[in-house]
């Protein structure tokens, strides 16, 4: 084990944590609002997609993420539409939106690139260094040279935690998704809050999924997201809904999912299915041990209607 | 008069959400210059057009009869079975080593190979039925990664301890242990037959017996089940493990029956069909299985669609999407109180009318 | 409820029945090729290498074509029974993976002829109609190819290959990639260590790709070869990375199963498979009525395997040289002789 093996560990852990933590931050604000939304993995396929296709028309992978959100974001609506306004049950329409984006992107996929024989590449986001910051030995190189996307999804998890702890806004927010009645009584818009919930919960899963596209890797295949948006979902139980822990427990898969590879390569005869189970394994296993206790908004996943008394 | 219209809702929606779907698909086909009517016939032809491809759609909704049931039991007792997937493929794995290494064959192996499989199937559903009731952990999450690890774990099985020679898949099984054809000439087998008895049987318990109604009530409403001094934990860990049974038996029947060997992509994404299709159905396992049938159909057929006219698979998949998506809103809609008021205001106008 | 979904069945093959559309379309071709992959055709690697090659060889005897990519492992018998149906001459399977469905097929089909590319030399044995031909490019000498020029450009003395899944195929490529690579440097008293093969347990998974690239660059290797699709081309996009981060290409790649110089920095050299002249010898054997039965290999010697071009700013005069010697050598069946 020498310093380089482990910053190397270190940098991958990052790589593979970034896309699981936008994703579930934007299902963190979604549960904060009661928004049960295990459709995730289908709002990061079709968000991956878009991403992918803007970013290789005009060459900006920041519009490329922008509109990875945006699609993120329209095919959320119609999540939110069915579930806030139709009370329809969250899990069976999540289930619904997984089945729905992912056969939408791959469509899309085919209508625009299918002919061809072409491998179609994009220019990466590249990695930018911040001044100063970086010329700390060791942890410089590591924490401080990175693409601004790192910084922008560390910004939103302080953000995140300051808006839900400190601010009234944040407080009103919860609300929703503990008792969304006294919520109502106290002159706060319960559906409006569950519609912004799904705006931001798909604009972040569709930034999550654009992630993959256009900073990480620089072609596009079908099925990337690969599980991404149910590891999201654990994160987001195992991380207490708190944008803290929630990136405590996205560190900890990004860092079983990196040391998995790394095992792979210097495998000792093992099967390498084995090590790929480790993030798996590591998921049950540890919220086996965090135990019952649901931490989680008291009317989570419970439709609201306005009529009822 | 009120059940009557809710009876009727129950199977108008899903007829309407089809036909919206089909629109749908029509449109995208015009709009990528493809005939829609030469699409919809290539699409009906492979699916139903003659006996063999019959055939092949009856085989193919045999494992998505099996894992929708699976999902159908599982939420009739109010909990969410998402590891269908999973406990298909362990099914699969258990059939598999019986198959291979018992020695055995013919009837009785193919009799312990299923067992098995449900076996397996069983065990891998009780995990999560397990952390549900004695750590209170989220079956949803906990199913979904368990079907990863089965996966590996089949990968394991495939590429290692039981390869064939060169390749990195098993052995076929062998010939006398396969599960025979009903009819020659159709593709189906004796494994639909198992598929529609467990269906009827899943039937008769949840409808006509007094287990079957405790495991309703209890999905209905679990806390007053609780109240009513019904071992709810009991009925939960219990669904669990009979509906990991039902894909397990699945998974088994899919490999002697179908596939003959474990392969990559064996049984991939049939656990999240499942569940849509139990969720079309409305968590009816008669009509589960009929929905089952009908996505078969879509997917044999836009096979033939694909190489008939070019029209790509992914059209077809965006149809039963939209099916489910139409689906699951539309019933929604049904429930909605100001659906009510609009329904009973338009019926006392009616009725108004009349006298 | 049960009476309703009759109907919608009804309905649906009712659809089935309407006469729009004639089961034979109107073709200028009298004969027809359509492949099967279960990878895109655009990743960039195997899919397309294969693509292509059918598409050349059906330009080249005047034949249609079509594809069906991206399908999952339950859909490949009925996607090559959909072709059949539709009178297809020639179903083109490029993989070890559709053996099943393809012999089953081919049992239904007598009529029309199957050509599995890296089957099974057993494999049209076994086919009861004896219209199953297998086109089996020779793994070992691919090894080779990329092996010899790997040994000679490796400055740390560590090497790697990427795999995709454990086909017997990839894993007699990663065989003759070492002992050629080995006995190459050996010949100037070089040590090469040869990393243990890795698979990303899928064609497509590009992403896996980079993760691995930049654990075996950390492990030392300088020279990646691979049998992984979408996933090299993963690898290949992390070694470019590397290289300019280091300021220098250092790090370098061989591609397959075409010639894709140019297309990343990294690459200094493709070992080339020509399967379109195989898939041709298929499609000339339906045309004369001799398909059937046989193994065709792909061989140096045939001209199915080549060394693609190198690349001049990265591979020194006297290595191209010694590169060309060693090919010679191998097409003489010398190679690795003494």
């Amino acid at each position: 084990m020498n310093t380089a093996f482990i910053a190397n560990l270190i940098l991958a852990t990052v790589r593979m944590a970034i896309p699981l933590l936008l994703i579930s931050l934007g299902e963190l604000y979604g549960q904060r609002a009661g928004m049960v939304n295990i459709g995730l993995e289908g709002l990061a396929a079709i968000g991956s997609l878009v991403g992918f296709l803007v970013s290789f028309v005009t060459g900006s992978n920041w519009l490329g993420l922008l509109c990875g959100a945006l699609a993120g974001v329209a095919v959320n609506m119609i999540y939110a539409f069915a579930t806030v306004t139709l009370c329809a049950d969250h899990t069976v329409y999540g289930m619904a939106i997984n089945i729905f984006a992912p056969a939408l992107a791959s469509f899309i996929y085919r209508v625009y690139f299918g002919s061809g024989s072409e491998l179609s590449q994009i220019t990466l986001m590249r990695g930018v260094a911040i001044p100063g910051l970086k010329n700390i030995p060791f942890f410089g190189d590591l924490l401080f040279n990175q693409t601004p996307m790192v910084y922008i999804t560390v910004a939103i998890v302080i953000f995140t935690a300051i808006f839900f702890k400190r601010t009234q806004a944040g407080l009103n927010y919860k609300a929703v998704g503990e008792h969304p009645r006294a919520a109502a009584t106290l002159g706060i818009s319960v559906i409006r809050v569950k519609y912004l919930a799904c705006v931001i919960c798909g604009a972040l899963a569709g930034i999550g999924g654009a992630y993959l596209t256009t900073c990480y890797s620089n072609t596009y295949t079908e099925g990337n997201v690969a599980g991404r948006g149910f590891i999201a979902l654990a994160a987001v139980i195992f991380g207490r809904w708190t944008s803290g822990g929630i990136l405590l427990a996205c560190l900890f898969f990004g860092f079983c999912d990196a040391l998995q590879i790394r095992l792979q390569v210097g495998s000792f005869g093992i099967p390498y299915q084995f090590f790929q189970m480790i993030p798996y394994i590591a998921t049950i296993v540890v919220l086996t041990l965090i135990g019952a206790k649901q931490a989680g908004p008291k009317a989570n996943g419970k439709p609201y209607r306005r009529e009822q008394r | 008069m009120n059940k009557l219209t809710k009876s009727l809702s129950s199977f108008v929606v899903p007829l309407i959400s089809i036909l919206l779907a089909f629109l749908v698909g029509m449109i995208i086909m015009v709009c990528m210059g493809k005939n829609p009517a030469d699409a919809l016939y290539f699409l009906g032809f492979g699916a139903f057009g003659n006996a063999a491809n019959f055939g092949t759609t009856l085989s193919k909704a045999t494992p998505l009869i099996f894992t929708s049931l699976c999902a159908c039991f599982a939420y009739r007792c109010g909990v969410f079975n998402l590891g269908g997937e999973g406990q298909f493929i362990m099914g699969s794995v258990a059939a598999c080593y019986v198959a291979l290494r018992s020695g055995i064959t013919g009837v009785p192996a193919m009799i312990l190979c299923l067992a098995a499989g449900m076996a397996a199937g069983g065990v891998w559903g009780l995990v999560p039925g397990v952390l549900k009731i004695t750590r209170g952990q989220n079956e949803m999450i906990i199913s979904i990664m368990l079907n990863y690890v089965a996966t590996l774990f089949m990968g394991v099985v495939y590429t290692n301890w039981l390869r064939d020679a060169s390749v990195p898949q098993t052995e076929a099984v062998p010939n006398e242990t396969k599960l025979p054809r009903v009819l020659t000439g159709m593709r189906f087998t004796y494994a639909l037959v198992i598929a529609i008895v467990v269906g009827l049987l899943i039937y008769y318990f949840l409808f006509w017996t007094s287990g079957g109604f405790k495991l309703r009530a209890v999905g209905i409403n679990m806390t007053a089940s609780r109240f009513n001094g019904f071992p709810v934990k009991r009925y939960i860990l219990t669904s669990f493990i009979v509906s990991g049974a039902i894909a397990g038996l699945g998974g088994a029947a899919e490999l002697l029956g179908t596939q003959f060997r474990l392969i990559n992509g064996f049984g991939a994404g049939y656990g999240f069909d499942g569940v849509a299709m139990a969720l079309i159905g409305q968590l009816h396992p008669i009509a589960t299985m009929v929905v089952a049938v009908f996505f078969a159909a879509l997917r044999t057929g836009s096979m033939t669609m694909q190489a008939g006219t070019g029209v790509p698979t992914s059209v077809s998949d965006i149809i039963q999407a939209l099916v489910i998506v139409f689906t699951v809103a539309g019933m929604a809609l049904t429930k909605l109180p100001q659906f009510e008021q609009l329904r009973y205001r338009l019926r006392s106008r009616k009725g108004g009318n009349a006298a | 409820m049960k009476k309703v979904f009759a109907g919608i069945l009804t309905a649906a093959m009712a659809v089935s029945l309407l006469p729009a559309a004639m089961l034979t379309q109107a073709s200028a071709a009298d004969y027809k090729v359509a492949m099967i992959c279960d990878s895109s055709i655009s990743d960039g690697g195997w899919g397309a290498a294969c693509y292509n090659a059918m598409v050349d060889a059906a330009g080249q005897m005047g034949w249609d074509y079509e594809v069906t990519d991206s399908i999952a492992q339950d859909e490949y018998y009925n996607s090559i029974v959909s072709y059949c149906m539709l009178g297809y001459n020639m179903i083109y399977a490029p993989g070890n993976q559709y053996t099943d469905a393809v012999l089953q097929a081919a049992e239904e089909y007598p009529d029309i002829a199957f050509a599995l590319l890296n089957g099974g030399e057993g494999t049209p044995a076994q086919a009861v109609n004896g219209n199953v031909t297998s086109l089996l490019p020779n793994a070992t000498q691919i090894g080779w190819i990329a092996g010899a020029l790997a040994g000679l450009m490796s400055k740390s003395g560590t090497i790697a290959f990427i795999g995709g899944m454990e086909l017997d195929t990839t894993l007699a490529k990663y065989a003759g990639y070492t002992e050629a690579a080995q006995y190459v440097a050996g010949l100037d008293g070089k040590e090469i260590k040869v990393l243990d093969p890795v698979y990303a347990g899928s064609f497509n998974d590009s992403n896996k790709g980079i993760e691995f690239a930049k654990a075996m660059m950390d492990e030392g290797a300088d020279v990646f070869f691979g049998d992984a699709s979408a996933v090299d081309s993963g690898a290949r996009q992390a070694i470019d990375e590397a290289n300019t981060a280091a300021g220098a290409i250092s790090v370098y790649d061989i591609g397959q199963p075409s010639d894709i110089l140019g297309q990343n920095e990294c690459v200094i050299g493709s070992q080339v498979t020509d399967n379109s002249s195989l898939v041709r010898l298929s499609m000339e054997a339906v045309e004369n009525g001799t398909f059937g039965g046989e193994v065709i290999y792909g061989t140096l010697q045939n001209g199915a395997l080549s060394a693609g071009k190198l690349n001049a700013d990265l591979v020194p005069e006297d290595v191209q040289t010694r590169y060309a010697e060693f090919i010679q050598q191998m097409i003489d069946e010398k190679f690795m002789a003494e």
